[in-house]
């Protein structure tokens, strides 16, 4: 085939024939070892990850007899929302038998308060510390950086002393504070260093225009700081939400969150032990973190990436 | 005005008048720093309270005798001594360092191991991605129940694979004191290590892409890649991730009260349950206090290096 | 025989083109350079030369060898990159050296390679030294002898000194030039920066939007754009460009007629819509002037003195026109000078498809 010349601009005469041979892109068959290798061990380490939630759907769904026949990985043949329903409303923590329902606001009472509590004080903590430096506030952040490394055990008997002297050990209200005080370092950090990513050049003209350290906040940084507070606030859900030794030292019976109160029914019952409203329960416990998991995706992954690294 | 002022008056208010002066003179300042510092009031009271003091306390009070109610009675380090005589002080001692040295190896390998495989532009990242990430989501309760159940020796595991044929096949880490801190692992490491894998392949996508054409022209093929230059070059994510697992380890409680219950027996202690039953159920808080210094010990002995490294360098090249 | 050749290569990331049916041929130890601004294809184009990309239709020949689907290694290539891409845990010897260890070449074989280099490039203390404790332009020469010890004969350089200060730069330039004429490869590089390509370039390829626009020799481009894209690509301070049209022998703009005999038409003859393309370096003025065929009286609007010469800007019929003047020649704001040129070294283009005419 010989060589067509053009003059135009866009194309330049060829000097050698166009010749047989491969052309175009590299064949490469979708089942070359390299993709059975990747997509073979992502999809093995799949199951090991979804197993569990499969078994607790699973397990929920079937009546005792028929988990009695089989094992736990097999699907109901028969689907029944008993064990919800009990789980839910008539399981046993030793005391009554009002089921779930209870730890669930109980959990709700505590988180929404803390999160709230700890996203405001965290949120003004970091933007003092980022735009309004003062003297000593260096020493105090970075005492409350290793705070939120070194074991909390180390704190605990502390807090039920301040607690018991202000009058609110066992309630509600002290758990919210103490999930607040926990929830500070990794909090503050995230703002902290959020609002220092933030140019500095709005913070200085709304100085110059005359605005002062809460104006400013109000009125410039939190219309601005959506997106960190939605991860702060996601963060904070799941972790208190999913807190258990919070929760089953500074609350009494009656105000024990889900996790403790789903701890009491699965593993203080004596007898017959039901394992589809277990399972039901551990789901139904899960369930708020998971959808806030789902729900916010990419969100979720910044979170707990922000959280994670160190200033 | 013609009212006639005491002397006491006139003074105070020459006085008051004066430290106006004073605030007249540098208005801003002053009122800047104090706004700023009425908002980190709780940050400091934290700090020095609950953090700093309340650590100072419980150290302090582990040298003392308290029963049910704290009490300043010393007795040295007399305490530390009968801890460490335990025998279930002894064995949580040990589940901890199997725990955390296994569940380091295989989190830090695991997940390299996933991000790397997720770093190859595969389809449906997201997806997988979702999958291995969603355990991290949930209590640790609930992780200890599920595979509570999951290793039930009856209807779990050891059942079903029994069922396929190979009828004398034993997994009862539940009631297998050798080997029940396994089955904690494996419940630990299903929630974890979707995080190192997403650190990891944060790691990953921030390397210079120019580096794997390099490596690509060289001829170097794609696991001397990554075991030679790639990971060479991840030592500040590995070393981050190395140290939030680190300090993670020693407290775990959730997981063990909820698999386990610390058992079969006493098998399955960890140093977290100690101080937690000693504290609250065996009315002896002093115990509690020394297990619990103990514990910050250890995670001190992995901070203060690291911290040494990433900040005590920077300010000697300063 | 070519050394390198492209032949009808495309290439499309989804639905976007962004090579289209490229042919290009480089002949043996030819500097051959792609110049164009960001997304014009050329860093492209080098990467599916280099194996890195896939072409989505075409070929490419390397030494007479079909290469399309082999593997970068397998193409008797190296390439040195933009951010240098040194493996940053090994030394610099550790860095040359890896290749090709891996390819399990011996010991003595390596050692000489990496001797003669190094001696090449002037960077022999440097071997036991780490990237992190090198200077930009000392790592650049090391990404080179990377190239350089895998004893190929083509080159591929992707705007290797985009990451360098303006000094720097044209150091390095010299070297990669003498580094040429002393190796005499075949040598593919990519920049945007005009400078660097008149100056290094044996061939230039203009690339805009997927395409070649012209490929010549620095000379030719420089003086014969083969459109208006390329014409105000090249050169600095830009070619002036004048709308009008080209009526019974003479180009026309406002009051100004420009005779255009001594312009060598591709084409013969043309009338209708076009642009005057004449670069400020070749518009004369005072003495100069007035022996050109076409002069006029101008009045400075603008003076930018830049040191070695003056720009000064003025105004033909009512469109911007700027010359050069020699920094001694004092003008001022609303001074009248005479300029004029000689349409030879003009640049005409029809309006429409800019194409010179």
């Amino acid at each position: 085939m010989s060589s067509v010349s053009h003059v135009a601009a866009g194309h330049v005469e060829p000097a050698i024939a166009f010749a047989a041979g491969p052309h175009g892109p590299k064949p490469r068959p979708a089942f070359s070892p390299r993709n059975i290798m990747i997509y073979g061990t992502l999809l093995l380490v799949s199951i090991y990850y979804l197993l569990p939630l499969y078994v607790m759907i699973v397990t929920s769904l079937k009546g005792m007899p028929e988990i009695r026949l089989g094992n736990v990985f097999s699907p109901p043949l028969e689907i029944t929302f008993q064990p919800w329903v009990k789980a839910w409303a008539e399981a046993c923590t030793g005391l009554n038998c009002e089921g779930l329902s209870r730890g669930f606001w109980n959990s709700v009472r505590i988180t929404v308060p803390s999160v709230i509590l700890s996203i405001a004080i965290a949120s003004l903590n970091g933007y003092a510390l980022a735009n309004w430096k003062f003297k000593g506030a260096d020493i105090f952040f970075t005492i409350l950086i290793f705070g939120a490394f070194i074991p909390y055990q180390v704190m605990l008997y502390p807090i039920v002393i301040i607690l018991r002297e202000i009058g609110l050990y066992g309630s509600l209200s002290g758990l919210v504070i103490v999930h607040s005080i926990f929830g500070m370092p990794i909090l503050t950090l995230l703002f902290r260093n959020y609002f220092t990513s933030l140019p500095e050049e709005l913070f200085k003209a709304a100085r110059v225009d005359g605005a002062g350290f809460w104006g400013i906040y109000f009125r410039i940084m939190l219309p601005m700081s959506l997106p960190i507070f939605v991860v702060a606030i996601i963060l904070q859900v799941t972790g208190i939400w999913n807190d258990f030794l919070f929760g089953v030292v500074y609350t009494k019976p009656d105000v024990y969150p889900m996790t403790v109160q789903l701890n009491n029914i699965v593993n203080s019952v004596q007898g017959v032990k039901e394992y589809n409203v277990n399972m039901a329960a551990t789901l139904l416990t899960g369930l708020v973190p998971l959808i806030v998991y789902f729900v916010s995706g990419k969100l979720f992954v910044r979170g707990i990436a922000a959280g994670a690294v160190k200033g | 005005m013609a009212t006639e002022a005491s002397p006491h008056a006139v003074r105070g208010f020459a006085i008051e008048a004066a430290s106006r002066d004073a605030v007249a003179r540098r208005p801003n300042q002053l009122l800047r720093n104090l706004n700023a510092k009425i908002a980190a009031i709780p940050m400091i009271l934290t700090a020095v309270f609950v953090f700093f003091g309340g650590t100072i306390w419980t150290i302090v009070y582990s040298f003392t005798d308290s029963k049910l109610l704290p009490r300043l009675k010393w007795v040295g380090f007399d305490q530390y001594e009968r801890l460490w005589e335990q025998n279930r002080w002894i064995i949580s001692i040990e589940n901890i360092l199997i725990y955390g040295a296994l569940s380091l190896v295989f989190s830090l390998v695991i997940g390299f191991v996933l991000a790397a495989l997720m770093d190859q532009k595969i389809r449906f990242e997201n997806t997988f991605r979702t999958i291995f990430l969603y355990p991290f989501a949930l209590s640790f309760i609930v992780t200890g129940l599920v595979w509570q159940w999951i290793l039930n020796p009856e209807y779990g595991i050891q059942s079903v694979v029994r069922s396929l044929g190979w009828t004398s096949f034993a997994f009862d880490p539940l009631y297998d004191q050798d080997i029940v801190i396994y089955g904690i692992l494996i419940a630990g490491l299903w929630q974890g290590t979707g995080l190192v894998m997403c650190l990891m392949l944060a790691g990953l996508r921030g390397i210079d892409e120019d580096i794997w054409k390099a490596a690509r022209v060289d001829g170097i093929p794609m696991w001397k890649t990554y075991l030679l230059i790639i990971i060479p070059m991840m030592r500040p994510v590995f070393i981050t991730t190395l140290v939030l697992i680190a300090s993670g380890i020693v407290r775990l409680y959730d997981l063990v009260v909820a698999q386990t219950s610390g058992g079969p027996g006493i098998a399955s202690e960890v140093p977290a349950k100690y101080v937690y039953d000693k504290m609250f159920l065996g009315q002896n808080l002093a115990q509690g206090f020394a297990a619990s210094t103990m514990m910050l010990l250890s995670v001190l002995v992995v901070l203060i290096p690291w911290a040494y490294l990433e900040f005590g360098g920077r300010r000697r090249n300063v | 025989m070519a050394s390198v050749s492209v032949r009808d290569v495309s290439l499309n990331f989804g639905s976007v083109e962004v090579l289209k049916k490229l042919n290009l041929d480089v002949e043996q130890g030819e500097f051959l350079v792609l110049l164009g601004p960001s997304g014009c294809g050329k860093s492209t184009l080098l990467n599916c030369i280099a194996g890195l990309l896939d072409v989505t239709a075409g070929q490419i020949f390397i030494n007479g060898k079909n290469v399309t689907w082999e593997e970068p290694k397998d193409r008797g290539i190296g390439m040195v990159f933009q951010s240098y891409a040194l493996y940053p845990q090994m030394t610099v010897e550790g860095n040359l050296s890896f290749g090709l260890k891996n390819a399990g070449m011996p010991r003595d074989e390596i050692a000489k390679r990496i001797a003669r280099a190094a001696g090449i490039l002037q960077i022999e203390p440097l071997l036991k030294r780490k990237p992190s404790a090198l200077s930009g332009g000392q790592r650049q020469r090391v990404a080179i002898g990377r190239a350089l010890v895998r004893d190929v004969d083509v080159f591929l350089f992707d705007e290797p000194l985009s990451n360098l200060d303006a000094k720097l730069r044209s150091e390095l330039r010299v070297e990669i030039k003498r580094l040429h004429q002393r190796l005499n490869n075949t040598m593919i590089y990519v920049t945007h920066d005009q400078i660097e390509a008149m100056t290094l370039a044996d061939r230039i390829a203009v690339m805009r939007g997927g395409l070649i626009q012209q490929l010549d020799s620095p000379h030719v481009i420089y003086s014969k754009p083969v459109n208006r894209y390329v014409a105000g690509f090249i050169g600095s301070p830009g070619m002036n460009f004048i709308d009008g049209a080209i009526e019974s022998g003479a180009f026309k703009a406002g009051d100004a007629k420009i005779p255009v005999e001594r312009y060598q038409a591709q084409n013969g003859g043309h009338a209708g819509p076009a642009t005057f393309g004449i670069r400020p370096e070749h518009v004369a003025h005072d003495e100069q002037a007035r022996s050109m065929p076409f002069s006029r009286e101008v009045d400075v609007e603008i003076v930018e003195p830049m040191g070695s010469d003056t720009l000064v800007w003025s105004k033909l019929g009512n469109q911007s026109l700027s010359f050069r003047t020699d920094s001694e020649r004092y003008l001022k704001v609303g001074d009248k000078v005479l300029i004029g040129f000689d349409p030879a070294r003009a640049s005409i283009f029809d309006a429409s498809s800019e194409n010179r005419l």
